[in-house]
């Protein structure tokens, strides 16, 4: 970079790189910055979406955002929902990977079997979901009735506190699998002497996962941790179908409270106002990890 | 001892495994049930008929064939489109030195974080004002914004494990940069491009959001949001049928899971999650 004077042959090496990058920066113009900035302009508008007439009013619709209870309930509800199912998403994930690490009969089955509810379409895994959430021929309320834990069929979708526990717990069914795969990944690569050395040492099954795995898995976790906090805090697909971000607004997320504005309620300048908002808050989680994949890379 | 040890880790590990898997089982059973046994008490764990009434009347009945042919054009124009972008795109990432690059390779990153409904309101407007909302094509240029990201990351760690010599070595016996870039790295690239056209391919295949948004007629309908719709119209909810629609739906992944799957774990390693 220092050097001054470049060949012709790095010039025209130069050029053709810059030509063959050319397809992605024009797309990515066109399709992702252009929209951006446009979403940030229309949020200073007010805009009726039939029609998409609009009146510029400013800095308003922040206003009345941070003043509303809406965004901030929502705003909670998507904190709930993202630690929640990722908590549940480590603590699966790790004991799964670990399971699936040892001498197992059929393991590789075992592997595709597990990975199987991450790669199926969000819509079949509500569908499937909903079936055995069902009121009155789920099995899941049969089991409940069946085991004595309740005289009545439960309300898995309709009432609170259970509507949000069973989306966090939908969510963590659909994504473990990718905690599961990558740990699993990280754990064939730590070197055999470290358990043998423990071993030698006196360690015992559980000191030598404190004293050895874990620290061996910190970084691949953080990683995994950062990826998916940011997967989960913007996903709305799985929330979206399960309950709607019933019963009321108990469950509404941010990325629902957008889609509600902007599609339901008509309002797209406010829309656009709860997508930036949501946007800056998801920036920190986003910063941290280009940072430490920058890191990584270099 | 170590036997019984064995014998336990391995029901243990396998009785979980069952109950992840055990939805996906439960889809399979209800859509072979006919109507009079998917509402008997206690359910049955096998059909004790087994039919295939429900899925003729899916193809038969239901615009099911017309979704599912719009979802392999979809998936698949976007997998083309955006497989052929990012791989001279993540070549240039990779082996090229120019200005700007690191930020490139940054922005890249960031748009691959990016949620969707932050792009959608503009999108609509865009996708309205230029008269192509309601179409197939208005989706493939919709679901670029996550797969372009996504493919070019993944192919540009991909790129980076080719060794540079091979190239250089090419080059030395007289071969132009794109006559290497043919012979020699895509070859070695096409374990990574196969892998990357696969999760792309699922990544559109499965996507709901833009499908919602910007597609309101069945002739357009992909399978993710024409299943639902299927749901919401119907006037008693047909459980078997929408079991049915389900598994026809996951066919492609069946498929790719029983002869591919290798290229699906290579994916995870290069999706960034390395440590």
């Amino acid at each position: 970079m220092t050097q001054q004077q470049k060949t012709p042959l790095e010039r025209q090496y130069g050029l053709l790189g810059v030509m063959l990058i050319a397809p992605t920066v024009l797309v990515f113009c066109a399709v992702i910055v252009y929209p951006l900035v446009s979403a940030i302009y229309l949020s200073l508008f007010s805009i009726y979406t039939p029609t998409l007439k609009g009146d510029w009013v400013g800095l308003d619709n922040y206003a009345e955002l941070l003043s509303g209870s809406e965004f901030w309930s929502s705003l909670w509800n998507n904190i709930i929902w993202t630690v929640g199912t990722l908590t549940l998403q480590i603590v699966f994930g790790v004991g799964m990977a670990l399971l699936l690490h040892q001498n197992l009969w059929f393991r590789s089955l075992a592997r595709s079997l597990i990975l199987f509810p991450y790669f199926v379409s969000t819509v079949v895994a509500v569908l499937v979901w909903r079936w055995l959430f069902n009121d009155l021929y789920g099995i899941l309320n049969h089991l409940v009735i069946f085991s004595g834990l309740s005289e009545m069929p439960l309300d898995w979708l309709g009432s609170m506190p259970n509507a949000m526990l069973s989306v966090i717990f939908v969510g963590a069914w659909k994504y473990f699998p990718f905690v599961v795969i990558a740990v699993l990944a990280r754990l064939q690569t730590i070197p055999e002497q470290l358990y043998e050395a423990a071993r030698i040492d006196g360690a015992g099954p559980i000191s030598r996962f404190i004293d050895v795995t874990l620290p061996q898995l910190r970084d691949v976790l953080v990683v995994i941790i950062m990826l998916r906090a940011i997967w989960d805090f913007k996903e709305f697909d799985l929330i979206y179908l399960l309950t709607g971000g019933g019963p009321v607004i108990s469950t509404q997320t941010l990325p629902l409270l957008v889609y509600k504005e902007a599609f339901a309620l008509n309002r797209m300048g406010m829309a656009s106002a709860y997508a930036v908002v949501m946007m800056a808050i998801m920036l920190v989680f986003m910063i941290a990890y280009i940072r430490r994949t920058g890191r990584a890379d270099s | 001892m170590r036997n019984l040890r064995t014998l336990f880790l391995n029901l243990f590990t396998w009785s979980l495994v069952l109950a992840v898997a055990f939805p996906l089982f439960w889809m399979v059973v209800t859509s072979l049930k006919p109507a009079f046994e998917l509402f008997r008490r206690p359910p049955t764990m096998l059909p004790e008929t087994v039919t295939f009434e429900h899925y003729w009347r899916l193809l038969t009945e239901t615009p099911f064939l017309l979704y599912f042919r719009n979802s392999v054009i979809l998936a698949a124009s976007t997998t083309a489109v955006v497989i052929a972008i990012a791989t001279v795109g993540a070549y240039s990432l990779v082996r090229f030195s120019y200005r700007g690059r690191e930020s490139l390779a940054f922005l890249v990153l960031f748009t691959y974080l990016l949620p969707s409904v932050v792009l959608i309101i503009p999108l609509y407007l865009f996708m309205v004002k230029l008269g192509l909302s309601n179409t197939l094509f208005s989706l493939v240029i919709a679901y670029t914004t996550f797969a372009l990201p996504y493919a070019l990351w993944l192919l540009r760690s991909f790129m980076a494990s080719i060794p540079e010599d091979l190239e250089s070595a090419a080059l030395v016996d007289g071969a132009s940069r794109m006559g290497a870039f043919v012979d020699v790295i895509l070859p070695q690239l096409l374990p990574g491009i196969i892998s990357t056209a696969l999760f792309t391919f699922i990544l559109s295949w499965n996507e709901y959001l833009y499908a919602l948004v910007l597609v309101n007629s069945d002739a357009a309908r992909p399978l993710t949001t024409g299943v639902m719709t299927m749901l919401i119209s119907a006037f008693n909810i047909e459980w078997s049928l929408l079991m049915a629609a389900s598994v026809m739906m996951s066919l492609p992944l069946i498929v790719v899971f029983a002869f591919l799957q290798s290229y699906l774990t290579r994916g995870f390693g290069a999706g960034g999650v390395k440590g």
